[in-house]
């Protein structure tokens, strides 16, 4: 961001270059109703994109952090999101139990750090 | 959940109804988490700097946290609009065979364009799981009224939420403050994992998530882009390869 973001142009920014590119896979499904190949090479394709784009996007959250993650050494941070992960698999795949699991480490090591104090 | 209603075909008498009956059975344990999720985004917003009504009409209008996470984060780091652009645009794809497999759940007997349209954007990975488990139990005629209500009330909680979590960081002591933080990627981490069947799946999220640190070194503030697109490409192709090895490998 350069400098503040005002309101106004936020909001702007948030229906032209977050809804509307979102929202067209919305209005596509509708449009293509059942003549849709889920199974088809394209498709498989662009959930593969998909699926790397949102592991990109937690990576650069844990790896590369912008705000008040930075204070967490990166163990810490790597640790948190593992423990979360054996926590789901071990819980019955509860996402609950899997974000509760990492919730915990990750306080147990801030308090432990001293983090903020 | 199964009570017959005196008007045959729960005609629109019903709608209000089955629309209450929908945001009432929005609240619970996928209701929970979405919260704590958004709680999460809230927190996101507060440590970026991102004006809160900005943000809160993005949980209405986008309704899809990583889009959100992409867009936010992406304006913090410096992305340009176009950029971003793309890749909140690649990151929705998920939503179209979402949106094509739940729809002939949920619209109704004699569908309409608007209603049609009105359903799909509520559809999210939560709806699109809760209606799997609910629809079925409700009447074909009252369906578009009780998709649209359990997507209102997922949205409400969603957003309490956020705002939640945006005024609660500069309450909470340190260590919770940074859990806060933790909730969007963990549950995104979770989610990657429960939704993962194929190994193209796991290929998809090993490359995406290795290729993204290096990608963020690249000019032109496209690296999720890279990241997404060439990790999912690479991953694609590579779970395509074994069968020919196969073959090639034969006397």
């Amino acid at each position: 961001m350069n400098g503040q973001l005002s309101e106004f142009g936020a909001i702007l920014i948030v229906i032209l270059v977050g809804f509307l590119p979102n929202e067209v896979w919305r209005v596509l499904g509708v449009a293509l109703g059942r003549g849709l190949d889920d199974d088809s090479l394209l498709m498989r394709w662009i959930r593969a994109v998909a699926t790397a784009l949102l592991a990109a996007v937690v990576a650069h959250l844990v790896l590369v952090p912008s705000g008040a993650l930075v204070a967490l050494p990166l163990w810490l941070r790597l640790a948190a999101v593992g423990s979360g992960i054996a926590g789901f698999l071990v819980g019955r795949r509860s996402v609950l139990a899997g974000v509760l699991t990492a919730e915990v480490v990750l306080v147990a090591g801030a308090w432990w750090l001293g983090v903020g104090a | 959940m199964h009570s017959p209603p005196s008007i045959p075909e729960a005609g629109e008498a019903g709608t209000p109804v089955w629309f209450l009956r929908g945001a009432i059975a929005s609240l619970s344990a996928p209701g929970f988490v979405l919260l704590a999720t958004f709680l999460g985004f809230g927190g996101l917003l507060h440590d970026l700097g991102f004006p809160i009504v900005a943000g809160l009409i993005s949980t209405v209008l986008v309704w899809a946290l990583p889009a959100q996470v992409i867009l936010v984060g992406g304006l913090a780091s410096g992305s340009s609009l176009p950029a971003l652009a793309i890749a909140v645009c690649l990151s929705g794809v998920r939503l179209l065979p979402m949106v094509v497999s739940l729809m002939p759940l949920m619209r109704g007997r004699r569908p309409r364009l608007w209603q049609e349209l009105l359903c799909a954007h509520f559809v999210a990975v939560t709806l699109w799981a809760e209606g799997f488990r609910l629809l079925p139990k409700v009447p074909t005629a009252a369906r578009p009224a009780f998709s649209v209500g359990v997507g209102a009330g997922l949205m409400t909680t969603s957003v309490i939420g956020t705002a939640a979590g945006f005024y609660l960081t500069n309450v909470l002591p340190a260590p919770l403050a940074v859990a806060l933080l933790l909730l969007t990627p963990i549950s995104f981490t979770i989610l990657l994992v429960r939704n993962a069947k194929a190994r193209v799946d796991w290929l998809a999220i090993v490359l995406g998530a290795a290729i993204s640190p290096f990608a963020s070194y690249l000019p032109g503030g496209l690296d999720l882009f890279w990241a997404g697109v060439g990790g999912g490409t690479l991953a694609f192709v590579i779970a395509r390869l074994p069968p020919k090895r196969r073959t090639g490998a034969r006397p």
